[in-house]
Order: structure tokens, then C-alpha cells, then sequence
């Protein structure tokens, strides 16, 4: 029944798409459609719906050990009712807790913040801003999702195994991750994690293959690099950075399972656990952070410049005003790709690595806050005098970059070596990170779904509920991270199941009972943006083609969200795409598909630069109307 | 099959072979975390290290894939200049070839274990032989995978330019196992004892 | 619309799908939930009946805020709806969210000011180690420059929000860039990190990179880290630690001490660590079965303990126990060791007591603490039987002195 109805749909978009280009799929079915799409949109919606299933876990899960750094003394039968044997008469087990942190971290860290944030965007907008029918290889792209998709059903299969989840904290630094008898997290949790991971790797680096190919191969005419929008060129540099590190993710993955399960030695040393002394001989540790830190490094990177493109754009297009200086914004984003794979050191500077080398990636961290403060400024040059409207996604934009100051500040103490050795793994660090790449790249992302919301689902998310969901969220993160870093500043040790063992901790307990309540508040708030988020799927105002009078290419194409994208002819583009507020142009915005033919009132002298055409009918242009004036 | 089908096919080669670029260079930054891995850990100690000479094997593997790279590329030109039997012949050349440095590198391993270099091993440096073949040989089969493939595309009555472009991607990434695997080799042979 | 609602099943049916996931889960927990706790039935049951009425109390607040949400929601949309129609100007929400902004910004720096001065108070007294006020004056300088430029940027960023809030009769000011403005905000941050990077390297390679020479003078005690606690060594009268390797472990060779090596007859254990003030100590630092992380936070010291890495960290204690007392006006304050590495379970409690004491304090406490090579171990290592009485001699004439 609900099939066929699909199929006189899909017949019905057919008939739309006027004699252009032929179409590739006859027979579309649920399954199709649905379910094995090729279609980048729908992947993107896949993407999109299974990371934000992903986070509601993931909070849930930081909920819960928040309620127990909170009330460490407390028991909470339903905790019992709820996790059973993680959680004997209602108090949680210190090693489910730090499966709880681990678990957290890593769907946050991968599924929502990697695949959830690149996946959806990257998917949605990467052939729609560039004018293509679809990504390079569509076929891959929606083997990158159902293997992203077993990805999250094996890592959260984890938790109804009899030792529980992965608990080695979301870096599985060995040996406790490699020794299965170190902690019961390490036993069959531990294996999970890995075999999620690696399909994990396999689904980005599919993605990020075809996010590559499909802006430097598919682009329409017109669009060269330097008039991309700058949430392609986060994308795509996002992309660079994925294909390059995640492999070497996977050559120490491949070490970590051969000296867990075949008895080798590449992590393992001298070893004696519980009384036993292991046959384990000549093995390094620090080989596996170093492997971990190449990758994971770039890692946050790829977590935080997608939600830089979307938050430049959304604000160009909200403060109507062209983003302040686009070169700028383009070059600190490769300098950011090249810095961020010559600094992950800066995350071993107390393992006893060599001082000199410690001083040489303190340097190339420093370094790397040159290009994140220009950003940074940037933005706010954009905001300065500009016409600024609120809808939520500009609310969320403005947000991220309040986020990105204050955590990425932060990174100026930890980045400094000497200042590093009484912070590292402390709640500055905690602090730090999630305020700036936590946070501001969930700001990214809910930006993102706020204003790409009508190319994705043709209706307009509830503005109101938007206000509501950004001041719960905005407040409440600063309520939950500010406080944190005091507490790292008084030595408070990240991953401590409960503050009651030291003297010198007890003054927090007030300070992290506050914390938890902001966090509860904070999650609630999600309710309102889910309750919107899927409510307007279905019943939301419908949109029109242009809501949000953007300029770039993606609201051009029809607001039915055909397959192929444009039912006609792909538009060619001859601008760049932040022509807003352009003085002599009558309207605030001129979309890249209008030529300069079609403007003369408003062309500046730069605007071509590289096209004698267009300049010599400017100059005859000019030429008329001074004689008229006269 | 249409005509159009088959031009739109064609179009969308470019970005499958710009696709098949990229997952070399992914596979490639694998191999390279692999040979960093190992030189941050045989410098850890002067204990580490390779400490043998590599087995005689490893040099007739290399002459056998080096020679099927060469094949590959006689297949391919005989595949342009429209000489079909010529292709299939030296495809199963290649085929053959690429199955025999498998078996080789099989051998090599067990030359290793009589020489008492074992994967279990307290000198780490030494296991690495066993991961860097190993995980080469996933890449062998892959592009074994490709070879038979277009192999049997080939008996098929496909039109050229699929034909042709089947076969410009298994030799593209058969080649591309070819060098790694002389790039792994000459690592090896620089690093010995 | 087709398009909705074949999503509404899908929806729906992955609805279902997690329910049942709930349900299993739950039915799950509750499977072992009697093989673990042998409780009596009774009271688990009105445990639970009382723990169900708490959540369902929660659970109806929670609505009851949602609905009172929704018609708060209900009330400004007819309130919009009645000033159109009496034609007055709508609900300005631009202009709000704009005030909202501004609110924030005044707010938001009140509560950072609360915060650092408050809060600012309850962080680690100064350093009480010599590195560790210059890792403190560092640490100071970029506080100051991140404050102004954390205020600065937030003043910026909040001020445009609430000043430049759109309307219809405006247009916004079309400047795509400025390469002098550019040039100015690329150079300055980086001269201010350049300059940061140097003290910072200078101060870095100060406290890791100790001459050998200070190294040969300085206190040598062994930690040695295992889940969940550290054992330590000291050395004997030779001053010398004897070698360990872990192979050699038994139940009364904790850290595995190799006593082919003449050094270690002499080696002390001791259940704290005890180091006199103001003078250099050596922590010589390895794990023996994950990693683990030696923090001292009041000395500004930390290091990883990694097997099969013997890593260490040199420093000098300024300020003794009994002064940190004094000074904090806590009669019990105790320096304590945390492990600061995730290591298992128990990591949260893996600690030990790092006192600091007069020199003469120190002499009096070591001479008091027992050599490693006990009776016990003595008779488990036959091999140590010839030496046995050299090593009494050893013992007798230390304890002599």
C-alpha cells in the first residue's frame, strides 16, 4: 500500500523533470528510495536523522555520569532498573563509569560530530552549492552510510555484553585496552569498539573519496575554486584531512588487534598484571599515541572546520553581508589543514618525549592559533555593520563563535608546554575541548540544520521553539564548561569516578552538583529541538524556494527536491557567492547565477578582474550612462 | 543499452578513476603509518631492528610482480590497439603471476619462521615484516579481485570503452601494488640488520 | 504529502523498534539483577514502587513545563495576531532576540568576573616547588592577554549582535575586505604567541631539560606504579637505586628489584614519600602494568609512568607540609599523589601521601623505614644466600649511623 503510493510519487517527480537530462532510476521502491538510496540527499537526511539519534545517546549517557559526579553518595534505584548489573543498588560501577565517559566520547567524537556534522552536509550541500546531479560515485556514497550505520549498531551493541562497553577512555591508550584482564571494559566491549571503528574508518574514508572527487571533478560551469562558498571549501579541506589521518587510525588498530589477540608485542613491555608477569617484551606505548594522535589531532579539526564553513556562511547570509575577507577565511582553513598534522604532540608533552621535541610541536601548536584567531576576526568584521537578521541558525552561528573564542583561548595555556604539565588531563582540559570543538561544532551542526532545513525536508522549522532550544543550550553549555576550568586549575584529574577520595576535592562537590543540574537543563532543552525537528518534518510551514534570499546555488533548484537537483539545465554560475548588500543593486542579495551583464548598476572593478568581456561592455556601459547624465 | 546510457557512462569515468587515485593515496598514507610506526619504534632501543637478512624469496616475489606489472601494461596496450585475444592472453599472464607472488610471499613467511623470526616476538621490528606483507597481500587480493574481473569482462561482449576502462582500473591499481610493494621491499632491505 | 507519510511509518516503526530495544534492555537488567543482589523480593518491590512514583513525579513536571511552554507560545502568537490586526507594528523578535544579545553580553561578563574572583579563590595555592613559580608567572602572563582578548572579542561579538540588528529601512555595509585591518589581526596575535612560544620554550626546557650534573646530586626515590597504587624505593646508604626488571616479580618482589645488582641491598621501601624541602628530588617513575600518571599538582609536577619506559622528573620542594598548613590554615592538609592517567576502576583512588619535610626531619624518618630486602624475600631468592651476610653487615652499619 504505502509503496505503491511511493511509486505514483516518484512517477509524478518524473514528469516534472522536463526533457532534460534522462532519468537513471525507473523502478523506484521503498527500498530505494528509503532505505539503499543513492540519491545524496536522502543519504544526507540518513546521515543527519542516525547522528541525531546518536547524540540523544550520547547526552544520555553524559547525563547519567553527571548525575553520579554529582551526587557521588547517593543511590539511585532506577539507575538499578535502567543499567541492572553496571549499576549494583542504584550507585553506577566505577569501570561502567568510565565506560559511560568512553562511550560518550567516542559516539560524540566520531558519530555525531564526524559522520553526523560532514555526513549531512557534506552530502547535501557539496553537489548543490557546486551545481552537480549528484556525487561522484553514488554508489559509494551509500556504502559510506550503511557502513557508518553498522558502525553505530555494533558500538552500541556493546553495552548488552556481559563486561559491558570499552572503558579505556575514548583515546584506548594500551595497554588498557590491550590487555583484556586490565579492566572487564577491555574484554569483548574493547573488541567492538574496534571492529566498530574500523567500518567507522572504512564509511569516511568512502565519504570523504567522494567528497574530494565531486569538487574538484563535478563542479558547473563558472564555479572555479576561488567562487566556491566557504562550506564547500570547509568541506572539502575537511575531507583532505579525513582520507589523509584516518588511515593511520586504522595501522594502529591493525597493531592494537594483532597484541591483543595474537600475543605480539608492539604496544606491550615488562608488563605484570595481577600478579602474573606477561611474556610481553620490548613493546612502546608511546608508538601507539603517536599513531592515535596523527590521526587524532586532525581529528578534531575535521569535528570543528565544517562548522566554521556553515557558520561563515550563515552569517554571511544573515548579517547580509558579504563574509570579510573570503581569501583570508580560505587560506586559514588550509593553514589549519597543514598545522593540524605536525601538532599531535601536544597531546604527549608529560609522556617523557624529549624536551626538544616537545618545544618544537609547543611551537606549531602556538602557531596554529594565528589562523583561528583571523577566523575568528573575520567574523566579527562580518557582523560589523551589517543588517542582522535572527533566525535561529544565526543565533547558533553567533554562538559558536562566542564558543570558539572562549574554548579556543583556552588552547593558548594548554598549547604551552611548561603550562601544559600541571593542566594535561585535568578539567581544563575538559573544559577546553568541549567548549571548542564540543560544543561549537554541535552549534555548527544545529545551525546548519536550522537553516538547510527546507532544502532537506521543503518546510520551515518553528522559529520561536528555535529561540527557546539556542538560549537553554547556549546558557547551559557555559553554565556546565566555565566552572570546569577551575577545576582544573586546582588539579581536579579528569575521569575520576567520584571527588570523595581527597580532601583537596571535596570543595567541588557543590560546584559539580550545580554543573549536572545546568547539564540536565542543557539536555531537556533538546526535547524542544526534537520535538521541532521532527514535528516540522511533517507539519511545518511549507518553504519557499529561497527562504532565507541566499545566494548561493542550492536554492535554486526546486523547493520538490528532485532527483538530479535542477529539473532543467544545472544554472551556471558567475559570481562568487556573497554579493549581498552589493551598493546600486535595488535588491540585498544577487544570486551567483546572475551574470554581470545583468548588473551593471552595482559591478565594482574587481568583479572582473579575470574577464575582458565583461569589463569592456562594462567601460561602454559606463561610457553611456555618463553621457546620459551630462 | 542505449547510446546515451553508454555516453553518460562515460562521463562518469573521470571522477571513478579520480576516485580510485584518492584510495591509493589513502592506502598509501596506511603504508606510511605503518614504516613511520616502525621507525619510531626500532629507534627506540638499539636492541630493535630487523637484524637478519631478508630471505632470498622476497627477491623472487618482487621479480614476479614487477614482471605481471609488465604484462599488465602489455595488456593494456593490446586492449587500445584493439587486439583482444592478445589482452585476454596477457591478462591471464598477469592473473598467474600476481597468484604466484601470493604464494611466494607465503613462502617467504615460512623461510622467516624457519630462520626463528616469528610474528610473536620480543623484537617488535621483526613482526613489522609479517604486518607489512600482510597487510600488502590484502592489497594483492583486492587487485587479484579487479584482474579477474575485468578478465571476465573481457570474454563478455561489453562495449570497448567499459572494456577498456575496466581494464585501465585494475591496471592502474595493480601497478599501484607493484610499487608499494617495492617501496615496502627497498624500506626492508635499507633497514636490515 | 505521499513523501510524509511513508516517513511518518518509517518514523514510526523505528519508534517501535526502540521501544522494544527499551523494553528488552530493561527485562535484560532485570535478568541479573537476582543473580547479583540476593535481596529480599519485599523490599526490592516497594523500593521500586517508590522509585517509580519519583520518576513519574519528574516526568509530569517535565510535561507540565512543556505544556506551560506551549501555551506561553499560544498566548504571544495571539498577541501577535491581535496588535496586526488593531494594525499596530508586530512582535518585533529581531529586535528581541537582539536585547537578548545585549542582555547576555552584560550578564555573561558579570557571571566570568563571579566566576574568576569566586571561584578564581577556590584554585591551587601557589606553587611550592622552584619550577613551579615560573610555570605559575607564565601561566599568569597568558591569563592576562587571554582575559583582555576574551573580554574584547565577546564585547565585540555580543556589542554587533545587539547594534546591528536588521531592519527593513537599512542597508548593511558592503565591505568584502580590508587588507591593511587583515595584516594587522594576522601580525599581531602572532608577535603576542611569538612571544608566549619563547618564554614558554625557555620555561619548558628549564624545568625537563635538567643538566646531568644536577641530576647526579639530586634524591633519587623509585616509584613504581601499579593498578591501584605506587610503591616506592628509596635508595640505602650508597645513595644508588639498584636496577629492577619486572620480569623478576613475585609476591614479595613487588617492583621486581634485580639483586644481582650490588646497589639494591641497601634499598629501603617506605609507605609514603618523604623528600626534604629545598633540596633537588629525582622521581624516577615506571608502571608495571597500563599507563599511569604521577601528578602533584602543588608542585606544578606531572609525568606519565609507562611500562617499559622508565620515565622521571626533577624538581625542588620550597614549601614543607607543616608551612602549607600554616598557610592554607588547614590542620590536616596533606600533599597528596594522584594518578592522572585513566587506569581501570579504581583510578579515581590511587593515591598516596607526598610529605615534605626540614632536612633533619627527613634523616630522622629514613632511618626509620625498612630495607626492600627483607627476611622473606631473602629466603625466597636462594641465590642472595652468599651474600646474605654482607648484605646484614650492610644493613647493621647503616643502621648505626
Amino acid at each position: 500500500m504505502e509503496t505503491a503510493l511511493i511509486v505514483n510519487n516518484s512517477a509524478s517527480v518524473h514528469r516534472q523533470e522536463v526533457n532534460g537530462h534522462d532519468e537513471h532510476h525507473h523502478h523506484e521502491t521503498f527500498l530505494t528510495k528509503y532505505v539503499f538510496s543513492q540519491d545524496h540527499k536522502m543519504i544526507a537526511k540518513q546521515f543527519l536523522i542516525t547522528g541525531i539519534i546518536m547524540g540523544v545517546i550520547a547526552m544520555i549517557l553524559s547525563v547519567l555520569f553527571r548525575i553520579q559526579l554529582a551526587y557521588p553518595n547517593t543511590a539511585f534505584p532506577f539507575l538499578q532498573t535502567l543499567l541492572g548489573r553496571f549499576a549494583p543498588e542504584g550507585r553506577l560501577d566505577p569501570n561502567f563509569y568510565l565506560s559511560l565517559v568512553t562511550i560518550h566520547g567516542t559516539i560524540m567524537v566520531f558519530f555525531v560530530l564526524t559522520a553526523g556534522l560532514s555526513g549531512t552536509f557534506s552530502n547535501l550541500l557539496i553537489p548543490l552549492q557546486l551545481g552537480a546531479r549528484d556525487m561522484a560515485s553514488p554508489f559509494l556514497n551509500m556504502l559510506s552510510y550503511w557502513f557508518f550505520f553498522t558502525a553505530c549498531v555494533i558500538m552500541l551493541s556493546s553495552f548488552f555484553v556481559q563486561k559491558g562497553p570499552a572503558s579505556g577512555g575514548w583515546t584506548i591508550y594500551p595497554p588498557l585496552s590491550a590487555l583484556p584482564k586490565a579492566m572487564p571494559g577491555s574484554e569483548m566491549g574493547m573488541s567492538l569498539w574496534l571492529a566498530s571503528m574500523v567500518l567507522f574508518v572504512a564509511s569516511q574514508l568512502m565519504g570523504g573519496i567522494n567528497y574530494i572527487s565531486t569538487v574538484l571533478n563535478m563542479r558547473t560551469k563558472g564555479m572555479d575554486l576561488w567562487k566556491m562558498p566557504l562550506t564547500i571549501w570547509g568541506f572539502f579541506l575537511t575531507a583532505i584531512l579525513g582520507v589523509l589521518s584516518f588511515p593511520v587510525l586504522v595501522a594502529g588498530v591493525v597493531l592494537l588487534v594483532f597484541d591483543r589477540s595474537m600475543g605480539t608485542s608492539f604496544y606491550l613491555s615488562d608488563i605484570v598484571l595481577n600478579g602474573a608477569v606477561l611474556p610481553n617484551e620490548g613493546g612502546s606505548p608511546i608508538l601507539f599515541e603517536h599513531l592515535f594522535w596523527f590521526l587524532g589531532h586532525p581529528e578534531v579539526y575535521i569535528v570543528i572546520m565544517p562548522a566554521m564553513g556553515i557558520a561563515s556562511e550563515v552569517m554571511a547570509v544573515n548579517s547580509r553581508k558579504p563574509i570579510f575577507g573570503y581569501h583570508a577565511m580560505v587560506y586559514s582553513l588550509i593553514g589549519i589543514t597543514v598545522l593540524s598534522f605536525i601538532v599531535w604532540g601536544h597531546h604527549m608533552f608529560v609522556t617523557g618525549m624529549n624536551p626538544f621535541i616537545g618545544g618544537v610541536f609547543m611551537i606549531t601548536t602556538l602557531i596554529i592559533a594565528v589562523p583561528s584567531a583571523v577566523k575568528t576576526f573575520n567574523w566579527l568584521a562580518t557582523l560589523w555593520r551589517g543588517n542582522i537578521r535572527f533566525t535561529p541558525a544565526m543565533m547558533f552561528a553567533i554562538g559558536l563563535v562566542s564558543f570558539f573564542i572562549s574554548g579556543g583561548l583556552t588552547g593558548i595555556f594548554l598549547g604551552n608546554a611548561a603550562l601544559d604539565i600541571n593542566l594535561h588531563d585535568t578539567y581544563f582540559v575538559v573544559a577546553h575541548f568541549h567548549l571548542v570543538m564540543g560544543s561549537a561544532a554541535i552549534f555548527g551542526m544545529l545551525a546548519g540544520v536550522y537553516h538547510w532545513f527546507p532544502k532537506m525536508f521543503g518546510r520551515l522549522m518553528d522559529e520561536k521553539l528555535g529561540y527557546l532550544h539556542f538560549w537553554l543550550t547556549f546558557i547551559g553549555a557555559y553554565l556546565v564548561f566555565f566552572p570546569m576550568h577551575f577545576m582544573g586549575l586546582d588539579g581536579v584529574p579528569r575521569r575520576y569516578y567520584a571527588f570523595t577520595e581527597f580532601e583537596s576535592m571535596k570543595q567541588w562537590l557543590s560546584v559539580n552538583t550545580f554543573i549536572t543540574w545546568a547539564a540536565i537543563m542543557s539536555a531537556l532543552a533538546q526535547v524542544a529541538f526534537l520535538f521541532n525537528f521532527f514535528y516540522s518534518i511533517f507539519y511545518g510551514k511549507k518553504a519557499t524556494q529561497n527562504p532565507w534570499n541566499a545566494n548561493t546555488l542550492e536554492w535554486t533548484t526546486p523547493v520538490e527536491r528532485i532527483h538530479g537537483n535542477w529539473p532543467g539545465e544545472i544554472p551556471t554560475v558567475y559570481r562568487w557567492s556573497y554579493d549581498y548588500s552589493k551598493p546600486g543593486h535595488d535588491q540585498d542579495f544577487i544570486p551567483q547565477t546572475v551574470p554581470f551583464s545583468q548588473t551593471m548598476t552595482s559591478n565594482l572593478p574587481h568583479d572582473f578582474e579575470d574577464d575582458p568581456d565583461v569589463e569592456k561592455l562594462q567601460t561602454e556601459w559606463l561610457k553611456q550612462n555618463s553621457q546620459e547624465v551630462k | 543499452m542505449n547510446q546515451s546510457a553508454v555516453d553518460k557512462e562515460k562521463i562518469n569515468f573521470q571522477p571513478k578513476k579520480f576516485n580510485l587515485w584518492l584510495f591509493m593515496i589513502t592506502s598509501f598514507m596506511l603504508f606510511a603509518a605503518f614504516t613511520s610506526g616502525f621507525i619510531v619504534y626500532t629507534q627506540g632501543s638499539a636492541d630493535k631492528g630487523i637484524k637478519i637478512i631478508l630471505p632470498h624469496a622476497f627477491i623472487y616475489s618482487t621479480i614476479v610482480i614487477v614482471l605481471s606489472s609488465f604484462t599488465m601494461y602489455l595488456s593494456f596496450r593490446s586492449a587500445k590497439r584493439l587486439q583482444f585475444d592478445k589482452q585476454k592472453q596477457f591478462l591471464w599472464f598477469t592473473l598467474i603471476l600476481g597468484v604466484g607472488f601470493f604464494f611466494l610471499q607465503f613462502y617467504a613467511w615460512t623461510v622467516l619462521v624457519k630462520m626463528g623470526v616469528y610474528l610473536i616476538n620480543p623484537n617488535a621490528s621483526q613482526s613489522f615484516i609479517y604486518i607489512f606483507t600482510g597487510v600488502h597481500l590484502v592489497h594483492i587480493i583486492a587487485g587479484i579481485i579487479l584482474l579477474i574481473n575485468s578478465l571476465v569482462g573481457s570474454y563478455k561482449n561489453s562495449p570497448q570503452v567499459k572494456n577498456l576502462f575496466r581494464l585501465e582500473m585494475a591496471s592502474i591499481f595493480w601497478h599501484f601494488v607493484d610499487i608499494l610493494w617495492i617501496y615496502l621491499y627497498v624500506f626492508l632491505l635499507l633497514n636490515q640488520q | 504529502m505521499k513523501f510524509n507519510k511513508s516517513f511518518c511509518t518509517k518514523i514510526f516503526i523505528s519508534g517501535i523498534g526502540l521501544l522494544m530495544l527499551l523494553i528488552s534492555n530493561i527485562t535484560l537488567a532485570q535478568d541479573s539483577t537476582p543473580a547479583s543482589v540476593n535481596s529480599p523480593t519485599i523490599e526490592v518491590s516497594s523500593a521500586s514502587d517508590t522509585m517509580w512514583l519519583g520518576i513519574s513525579y519528574n516526568v509530569l513536571i517535565f510535561l507540565l513545563v512543556c505544556i506551560i511552554i506551549a501555551v506561553v507560545g499560544r498566548i504571544l502568537k495571539i498577541y501577535d495576531l491581535t496588535l496586526q490586526m488593531q494594525s499596530k507594528k508586530a512582535m518585533d523578535w529581531n529586535k528581541i532576540m537582539s536585547f537578548g544579545f545585549g542582555l547576555f553580553l552584560i550578564v555573561g561578563l558579570y557571571g566570568a568576573y563571579w566566576e574568576y574572583t569566586v571561584q578564581g579563590s577556590m584554585i591551587l595555592p601557589d606553587a611550592a616547588s622552584k619550577h613551579g613559580v615560573a610555570i605559575d608567572e607564565m601561566f599568569n602572563a597568558t591569563l592576562i592577554i587571554t582575559t583582555i582578548v576574551f573580554v574584547g572579542t565577546q564585547i565585540m561579538l555580543f556589542g554587533f549582535a545587539f547594534i546591528y540588528r536588521g531592519s527593513q529601512l537599512r542597508k548593511a555595509h558592503f565591505l568584502p575586505h580590508n587588507n591593511t585591518i587583515e595584516k594587522l589581526w594576522t601580525i599581531v596575535p602572532a608577535i603576542v604567541l611569538t612571544i608566549l612560544v619563547v618564554f614558554g620554550s625557555l620555561t619548558w626546557k628549564s624545568i625537563m631539560d635538567v643538566p646531568v650534573s644536577e641530576q647526579k646530586s639530586a634524591l633519587n626515590v623509585d616509584v613504581t606504579a601499579h593498578q591501584f597504587a605506587w610503591e616506592v624505593r628509596y635508595p640505602g646508604k650508597d645513595g644508588k637505586l639498584g636496577l629492577k626488571n619486572s620480569k623478576l616479580y613475585s609476591s614479595n618482589n613487588k617492583v621486581g628489584v634485580d639483586f644481582k645488582d650490588k646497589n639494591s641491598y641497601d634499598d629501603l621501601t617506605a609507605d609514603e614519600i618523604v623528600v626534604p624541602v629545598d633540596k633537588p628530588v629525582r622521581v624516577n617513575l615506571i608502571a608495571q602494568d597500563v599507563i599511569h600518571s604521577f601528578y602533584l599538582p602543588w608542585f606544578r609536577v606531572q609525568i606519565n609512568a609507562v611500562p617499559g619506559l622508565p620515565t622521571f622528573f626533577q624538581f625542588t620542594p620550597t614549601i614543607t607540609t607543616d608551612a602549607m598548613r600554616t598557610k592554607t590554615d588547614n590542620p590536616n592538609f596533606e600533599y597528596k599523589l594522584y594518578c592522572n592517567k585513566i587506569c581501570g576502576g579504581n583510578h579515581f583512588n590511587m593515591q598516596k601521601v607526598f610529605r615534605v619535610v626540614s632536612v633533619a626531619e627527613y634523616r630522622d624518618w629514613l632511618s626509620k623505614q625498612k630495607p626492600y630486602l627483607n627476611d622473606q624475600l631473602r629466603k625466597e631468592l636462594k641465590m642472595a644466600v652468599q651474600t646474605e651476610n654482607s648484605a646484614n653487615k650492610n644493613k647493621l652499619a647503616f643502621n648505626k649511623i
